[in-house]
Protein backbone atom coordinates (compact mmCIF):
# COMPACT_ATOMS: atom_id res chain seq x y z
CA UNK A 1 0.00 0.00 0.00
CA UNK A 2 2.50 2.83 1.01
CA UNK A 3 5.25 3.70 -1.17
CA UNK A 4 8.58 3.31 0.45
CA UNK A 5 10.50 6.37 -0.10
CA UNK A 6 14.27 7.05 1.85
CA UNK A 7 13.86 3.82 3.92
CA UNK A 8 11.73 4.65 6.64
CA UNK A 9 9.35 2.07 7.85
CA UNK A 10 6.09 3.66 7.18
CA UNK A 11 6.37 6.44 4.49
CA UNK A 12 5.25 9.47 4.26
CA UNK A 13 1.61 9.99 5.44
CA UNK A 14 -0.12 10.82 2.49
CA UNK A 15 -3.51 11.26 3.96
CA UNK A 16 -5.49 14.39 5.74
CA UNK A 17 -4.79 13.97 9.17
CA UNK A 18 -8.33 14.19 10.53
CA UNK A 19 -8.03 14.58 14.31
CA UNK A 20 -7.57 18.42 14.77
CA UNK A 21 -10.96 18.71 11.75
CA UNK A 22 -12.87 16.16 13.96
CA UNK A 23 -12.05 17.84 17.14
CA UNK A 24 -13.36 21.68 15.80
CA UNK A 25 -16.53 20.16 14.29
CA UNK A 26 -17.28 18.84 17.58
CA UNK A 27 -16.77 21.81 19.06
CA UNK A 28 -18.94 23.44 16.48
CA UNK A 29 -21.77 21.16 17.12
CA UNK A 30 -21.71 21.12 20.77
CA UNK A 31 -21.65 25.23 20.52
CA UNK A 32 -24.31 25.38 18.60
CA UNK A 33 -26.54 22.39 20.20
CA UNK A 34 -26.17 24.57 23.54
CA UNK A 35 -27.22 27.54 21.69
CA UNK A 36 -30.90 26.18 20.77
CA UNK A 37 -32.91 25.15 24.36
CA UNK A 38 -32.07 28.76 25.54
CA UNK A 39 -35.13 29.86 27.51
CA UNK A 40 -36.46 33.01 27.27
CA UNK A 41 -36.67 35.37 30.52
CA UNK A 42 -39.18 37.85 31.59
CA UNK A 43 -40.33 40.37 33.88
CA UNK A 44 -44.53 40.13 34.39
CA UNK A 45 -46.21 42.86 33.97
CA UNK A 46 -49.86 43.74 34.36
CA UNK A 47 -51.90 46.03 32.34
CA UNK A 48 -54.34 47.56 34.69
CA UNK A 49 -58.53 47.97 33.54
CA UNK A 50 -59.09 51.87 34.26
CA UNK A 51 -61.53 52.45 37.14
CA UNK A 52 -64.64 52.04 36.32
CA UNK A 53 -66.54 55.57 36.92
CA UNK A 54 -69.76 54.27 37.65
CA UNK A 55 -69.71 51.58 40.36
CA UNK A 56 -66.55 51.69 41.53
CA UNK A 57 -65.00 53.57 44.60
CA UNK A 58 -61.37 54.60 43.87
CA UNK A 59 -58.76 53.18 45.21
CA UNK A 60 -57.45 54.19 48.63
CA UNK A 61 -54.90 56.71 47.25
CA UNK A 62 -53.03 56.39 50.47
CA UNK A 63 -52.04 52.73 49.79
CA UNK A 64 -51.37 53.09 45.88
CA UNK A 65 -48.14 53.02 45.25
CA UNK A 66 -46.57 54.63 42.07
CA UNK A 67 -43.07 54.65 40.75
CA UNK A 68 -42.66 57.66 38.75
CA UNK A 69 -39.67 58.32 36.14
CA UNK A 70 -39.17 61.40 34.58
CA UNK A 71 -37.50 62.55 31.65
CA UNK A 72 -33.94 62.94 33.30
CA UNK A 73 -34.45 59.44 34.74
CA UNK A 74 -34.47 60.62 38.37
CA UNK A 75 -37.41 58.32 39.82
CA UNK A 76 -40.23 59.30 42.54
CA UNK A 77 -42.22 56.99 44.60
CA UNK A 78 -45.82 58.74 44.95
CA UNK A 79 -44.27 62.03 45.88
CA UNK A 80 -41.38 61.24 47.57
CA UNK A 81 -37.71 61.73 45.39
CA UNK A 82 -35.70 58.34 45.16
CA UNK A 83 -33.35 57.27 43.09
CA UNK A 84 -32.30 53.75 40.98
CA UNK A 85 -29.73 52.45 44.10
CA UNK A 86 -32.68 53.83 47.05
CA UNK A 87 -35.31 52.36 44.77
CA UNK A 88 -35.62 48.48 45.88
CA UNK A 89 -34.26 48.72 50.02
CA UNK A 90 -37.91 51.41 50.10
CA UNK A 91 -39.83 49.83 48.52
CA UNK A 92 -39.21 47.10 50.62
CA UNK A 93 -39.38 48.98 53.43
CA UNK A 94 -43.14 50.23 52.25
CA UNK A 95 -43.82 46.68 51.88
CA UNK A 96 -42.97 45.27 54.87
CA UNK A 97 -45.98 45.55 56.57
CA UNK A 98 -48.18 45.22 53.58
CA UNK A 99 -49.95 41.85 52.42
CA UNK A 100 -50.54 42.72 48.75
CA UNK A 101 -47.37 44.21 47.12
CA UNK A 102 -48.92 46.26 44.18
CA UNK A 103 -46.96 48.93 42.50
CA UNK A 104 -47.70 50.98 39.64
CA UNK A 105 -45.14 52.14 37.18
CA UNK A 106 -45.19 54.96 34.95
CA UNK A 107 -42.16 56.22 32.65
CA UNK A 108 -41.98 59.13 30.56
CA UNK A 109 -42.29 58.84 27.07
CA UNK A 110 -39.34 59.78 26.01
CA UNK A 111 -37.35 57.48 27.55
CA UNK A 112 -35.74 54.60 26.13
CA UNK A 113 -37.63 51.73 27.68
CA UNK A 114 -34.21 49.60 30.08
CA UNK A 115 -35.19 52.67 31.86
CA UNK A 116 -38.47 51.65 32.69
CA UNK A 117 -37.41 47.56 32.61
CA UNK A 118 -34.97 48.39 35.33
CA UNK A 119 -37.25 49.76 37.54
CA UNK A 120 -39.45 47.00 37.17
CA UNK A 121 -36.38 44.32 37.91
CA UNK A 122 -36.15 46.69 40.84
CA UNK A 123 -39.45 45.99 42.35
CA UNK A 124 -39.43 42.68 41.34
CA UNK A 125 -36.08 42.27 43.42
CA UNK A 126 -38.03 43.98 46.47
CA UNK A 127 -40.09 40.88 46.38
CA UNK A 128 -43.21 43.28 44.60
CA UNK A 129 -45.72 40.71 42.95
CA UNK A 130 -47.78 42.92 40.81
CA UNK A 131 -46.30 45.61 38.35
CA UNK A 132 -48.93 47.81 36.73
CA UNK A 133 -48.10 50.14 33.84
CA UNK A 134 -49.52 52.99 33.73
CA UNK A 135 -50.17 54.49 30.03
CA UNK A 136 -51.31 57.75 29.07
CA UNK A 137 -54.80 56.05 27.81
CA UNK A 138 -55.22 54.71 31.14
CA UNK A 139 -54.85 58.12 32.85
CA UNK A 140 -57.33 59.21 30.46
CA UNK A 141 -59.86 56.05 31.48
CA UNK A 142 -60.57 54.58 28.17
CA UNK B 1 -13.51 -18.78 -1.58
CA UNK B 2 -11.19 -16.95 -3.89
CA UNK B 3 -9.18 -15.45 -2.09
CA UNK B 4 -6.52 -12.67 -4.05
CA UNK B 5 -3.38 -11.12 -2.55
CA UNK B 6 -5.21 -8.28 -0.33
CA UNK B 7 -3.54 -5.15 0.48
CA UNK B 8 -2.43 -4.51 4.20
CA UNK B 9 -4.81 -4.19 6.66
CA UNK B 10 -5.86 -0.74 8.01
CA UNK B 11 -5.86 -0.59 11.12
CA UNK B 12 -7.44 3.10 11.44
CA UNK B 13 -10.77 3.94 11.71
CA UNK B 14 -12.24 4.59 8.62
CA UNK B 15 -13.33 8.52 9.80
CA UNK B 16 -14.19 10.04 6.18
CA UNK B 17 -18.46 8.89 7.37
CA UNK B 18 -18.14 9.95 10.58
CA UNK B 19 -17.19 13.68 9.40
CA UNK B 20 -19.95 13.50 6.99
CA UNK B 21 -22.31 12.75 9.29
CA UNK B 22 -20.89 15.70 11.79
CA UNK B 23 -21.35 18.04 9.04
CA UNK B 24 -24.39 17.32 8.60
CA UNK B 25 -25.49 17.95 11.94
CA UNK B 26 -23.86 20.77 12.55
CA UNK B 27 -25.57 22.33 9.07
CA UNK B 28 -28.63 21.24 10.87
CA UNK B 29 -27.76 23.04 13.82
CA UNK B 30 -26.70 26.35 12.10
CA UNK B 31 -30.02 26.15 9.76
CA UNK B 32 -32.73 25.18 12.95
CA UNK B 33 -30.48 28.17 15.77
CA UNK B 34 -32.02 31.44 13.83
CA UNK B 35 -35.18 29.83 13.12
CA UNK B 36 -35.81 28.98 16.60
CA UNK B 37 -36.15 32.58 17.84
CA UNK B 38 -39.54 34.13 17.38
CA UNK B 39 -39.94 37.67 16.73
CA UNK B 40 -37.24 39.80 14.96
CA UNK B 41 -33.96 39.93 16.72
CA UNK B 42 -33.76 42.82 18.88
CA UNK B 43 -30.69 44.26 22.28
CA UNK B 44 -32.48 43.09 25.10
CA UNK B 45 -32.64 44.90 28.50
CA UNK B 46 -30.46 43.14 31.10
CA UNK B 47 -32.34 42.87 33.98
CA UNK B 48 -30.93 40.48 37.80
CA UNK B 49 -34.36 39.64 38.33
CA UNK B 50 -36.39 38.10 35.61
CA UNK B 51 -38.59 34.75 35.87
CA UNK B 52 -38.28 32.09 33.61
CA UNK B 53 -41.22 32.23 30.59
CA UNK B 54 -41.38 28.63 29.25
CA UNK B 55 -44.58 29.97 27.19
CA UNK B 56 -43.10 32.85 25.16
CA UNK B 57 -40.87 29.60 23.59
CA UNK B 58 -44.19 28.30 22.46
CA UNK B 59 -44.84 28.35 18.89
CA UNK B 60 -48.12 29.39 18.90
CA UNK B 61 -47.00 32.26 21.62
CA UNK B 62 -47.91 35.80 21.04
CA UNK B 63 -45.36 37.67 21.17
CA UNK B 64 -44.86 41.61 20.26
CA UNK B 65 -41.58 42.92 19.17
CA UNK B 66 -40.26 46.47 19.57
CA UNK B 67 -37.65 47.46 17.52
CA UNK B 68 -35.30 49.97 18.24
CA UNK B 69 -36.46 52.50 15.40
CA UNK B 70 -39.84 52.28 16.90
CA UNK B 71 -41.03 48.88 14.02
CA UNK B 72 -43.79 46.91 15.87
CA UNK B 73 -43.79 43.04 14.78
CA UNK B 74 -46.46 40.41 15.61
CA UNK B 75 -45.93 37.02 16.45
CA UNK B 76 -47.35 33.97 15.11
CA UNK B 77 -46.01 35.11 11.71
CA UNK B 78 -43.90 37.76 12.29
CA UNK B 79 -45.94 39.98 10.69
CA UNK B 80 -44.93 44.15 10.54
CA UNK B 81 -47.65 46.22 11.59
CA UNK B 82 -47.92 50.05 10.15
CA UNK B 83 -48.74 50.93 13.85
CA UNK B 84 -49.72 49.47 17.29
CA UNK B 85 -52.99 50.43 16.63
CA UNK B 86 -53.65 47.02 14.71
CA UNK B 87 -52.74 45.38 17.21
CA UNK B 88 -56.19 45.25 19.03
CA UNK B 89 -57.99 43.38 16.15
CA UNK B 90 -55.27 40.60 16.01
CA UNK B 91 -54.90 40.25 19.06
CA UNK B 92 -58.70 39.61 19.85
CA UNK B 93 -58.70 36.87 16.82
CA UNK B 94 -55.46 35.17 18.34
CA UNK B 95 -56.67 35.10 21.83
CA UNK B 96 -60.29 33.31 21.14
CA UNK B 97 -60.32 29.67 22.73
CA UNK B 98 -57.27 30.60 24.53
CA UNK B 99 -56.84 29.96 28.58
CA UNK B 100 -53.70 31.68 28.90
CA UNK B 101 -53.94 35.21 27.72
CA UNK B 102 -50.16 36.59 28.41
CA UNK B 103 -49.06 38.59 25.83
CA UNK B 104 -45.48 38.95 25.39
CA UNK B 105 -43.49 41.97 24.27
CA UNK B 106 -39.83 41.98 23.22
CA UNK B 107 -39.03 45.36 23.16
CA UNK B 108 -35.43 46.73 22.17
CA UNK B 109 -33.61 48.01 25.48
CA UNK B 110 -33.02 51.55 23.48
CA UNK B 111 -36.67 51.33 22.02
CA UNK B 112 -38.61 55.05 23.53
CA UNK B 113 -41.46 54.10 26.33
CA UNK B 114 -43.71 56.08 24.26
CA UNK B 115 -44.01 52.93 21.36
CA UNK B 116 -44.01 50.00 24.35
CA UNK B 117 -46.78 52.37 25.85
CA UNK B 118 -48.92 52.80 22.96
CA UNK B 119 -48.81 49.08 22.32
CA UNK B 120 -49.89 47.89 25.90
CA UNK B 121 -52.73 50.39 25.43
CA UNK B 122 -53.68 48.74 22.49
CA UNK B 123 -53.32 45.18 23.98
CA UNK B 124 -55.31 46.28 26.63
CA UNK B 125 -57.79 47.20 24.19
CA UNK B 126 -57.57 43.87 22.92
CA UNK B 127 -58.25 42.13 26.49
CA UNK B 128 -54.89 41.32 27.76
CA UNK B 129 -53.94 41.86 31.43
CA UNK B 130 -50.95 39.88 31.72
CA UNK B 131 -47.89 41.13 30.30
CA UNK B 132 -44.91 39.32 30.05
CA UNK B 133 -41.90 42.02 29.25
CA UNK B 134 -38.93 39.65 27.93
CA UNK B 135 -35.40 40.78 29.06
CA UNK B 136 -32.34 38.65 29.41
CA UNK B 137 -30.80 37.57 32.33
CA UNK B 138 -26.97 38.54 32.71
CA UNK B 139 -24.77 35.13 33.33
CA UNK B 140 -21.96 36.76 35.22
CA UNK B 141 -24.71 38.19 37.65
CA UNK B 142 -25.66 34.76 38.88
CA UNK B 143 -22.64 33.61 41.43
CA UNK B 144 -23.61 32.61 44.78
CA UNK B 145 -21.13 34.93 46.37
CA UNK B 146 -22.41 37.96 44.86
CA UNK B 147 -25.82 36.89 45.26
CA UNK B 148 -25.04 36.66 49.07
CA UNK B 149 -23.59 40.26 48.84
CA UNK B 150 -26.32 41.49 47.22
CA UNK B 151 -28.46 40.10 50.01
CA UNK B 152 -26.42 41.18 53.11
CA UNK B 153 -25.87 44.46 51.36
CA UNK B 154 -30.43 44.63 51.23
CA UNK B 155 -30.13 44.00 54.79
CA UNK B 156 -27.77 45.74 56.00
CA UNK B 157 -29.97 48.61 53.96
CA UNK B 158 -32.84 47.94 55.49
CA UNK B 159 -31.53 48.14 58.53
CA UNK B 160 -30.00 51.10 58.61
CA UNK B 161 -33.43 53.48 57.71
Amino acid sequence: MSMNVGGSKNGPRCDINMTPMIDILLVLLIIFMVITPLTPHGLEALAPEPPDKKNQTPPDQDRTVVIVIDKDKSMHINQEDTDMDKLGPRLEQIFKTRAERVVFVKGDPDLEFQSIARAIDVAKGAQIDKVGLMTPKLEAGN
Amino acid sequence: MEKKKAADPVADINVTPMVDVMLVLLIIFMVITPMLTHGVSVDLVKTKNPVTMQAADKEDAILISVTRNGGVFLSPGNVKLSGADQLPEKVRDLLTNRVDKTVYIKADARSKYSTVEDVVDNLRAAGVNEIGLITEEPHENKTPQQAAADAAAAKAAAAGK
